[in-house]
């Protein structure tokens, strides 16, 4: 008989959904008995072991002549910079009263604002359906925060 | 506007701004060798949160095992993602399949931690999942 396999990318894709589906979890649990700052501090230790894994990745690949390397760099460090300081802002949201039920799907609303940014500095046209997530994304945070 | 509220804006605001300076930023190196810089940059964070803020060290075993965590599986999850895209998924099916992750953090939180949401608020956390979907189709088919 013919087996039908699950392709890979859609164990990856559920398991991402396991994976930040529960860091909303963890983290309400945590801002029970830790500040948003000290619950940074300990999300990043959380984070060291893959930050080995992935940096013996990166050295393999050590030889290659990267063009704009520099500057990818920097916007990679300025892009954790930002992660960082929102996640902080995240951790205190929790700490402050916020539900996990209602802190997760308001935050995870952050890609209205990387299309108004696009909108507004890259020049990009908005579709259809992009109009109509970022009208349903401003009903959400209403609903969401009656 | 509640304090909850507010910080949850600013969380989004930073994030939503992070999507584009990590465009930025995998358009001109990889996205592991975007991903270590990303993480360089937490750890210089926690270097001046440790300077700056006074922190209170005291805490408990399961506190310090969820915040831990927390960080762990959210590295993981961003690592689990573009493995999906890397297996062969599309951007617009993976991106927007990932954009449930709320919904999972909503039915263990009420599970789990007994949080109770109104009708109103019930009905705003599924119209933000797909607000989320929508906003992603789009996006990732432009990328």
């Amino acid at each position: 008989m013919h087996r039908r396999r699950i392709p890979k990318w859609l164990l990856w894709s559920l398991l991402t959904i396991a994976l930040w589906g529960t860091w909303g979890l963890v983290s309400k649990i945590a801002s029970t008995g830790v500040d948003a700052y000290m619950n940074q501090l300990l999300y990043t230790a959380g984070l060291a072991p893959l930050m080995v894994f992935v940096a013996i990745t990166v050295h393999r690949e050590q030889g290659k002549v990267i063009a704009n390397r520099n500057s990818g760099i920097f916007w990679a460090f300025f892009t954790g910079i930002l992660g960082g300081v929102g996640n902080i802002a995240f951790f205190q949201a929790l700490v402050k009263g916020g539900k996990a039920s209602v802190v997760a799907p308001v935050t995870a609303l952050f890609p209205m604002v990387t299309v108004l940014l696009a909108l507004m500095f890259l020049k990009e046209k908005l579709g259809r359906t992009q109009w109509l997530g970022l009208a349903l994304a401003f009903a959400a945070i209403y609903m969401l925060s009656a | 506007m509640q304090l909850w509220l507010m910080f949850s804006v600013v969380a989004l605001v930073l994030w939503g701004i992070s999507g584009i300076t990590q465009k930025l930023a995998t358009n001109r190196i990889t996205s592991e060798r975007s991903f270590l810089w990303f993480c360089w940059a937490m750890v210089a964070l926690s270097a001046v949160v440790m300077l700056v803020v006074h922190l209170n060290w005291g805490l408990g075993k399961m506190v310090l095992i969820s915040a831990i965590a927390g960080g762990a599986l959210n590295g993981l999850g961003a690592w689990t993602s573009f493995r999906a895209l890397e297996s062969g998924g599309k951007a617009s099916i993976v991106i927007s399949l990932v954009s449930l992750y709320p919904l999972l953090t909503v039915l263990l939180a009420v599970l789990i931690l007994g949080e109770r949401l109104t009708g109103l608020q019930t009905m705003g956390a599924f119209t933000a999942i797909g607000a989320a979907i929508l906003l992603s189709v789009e996006t990732s088919a432009q990328a």
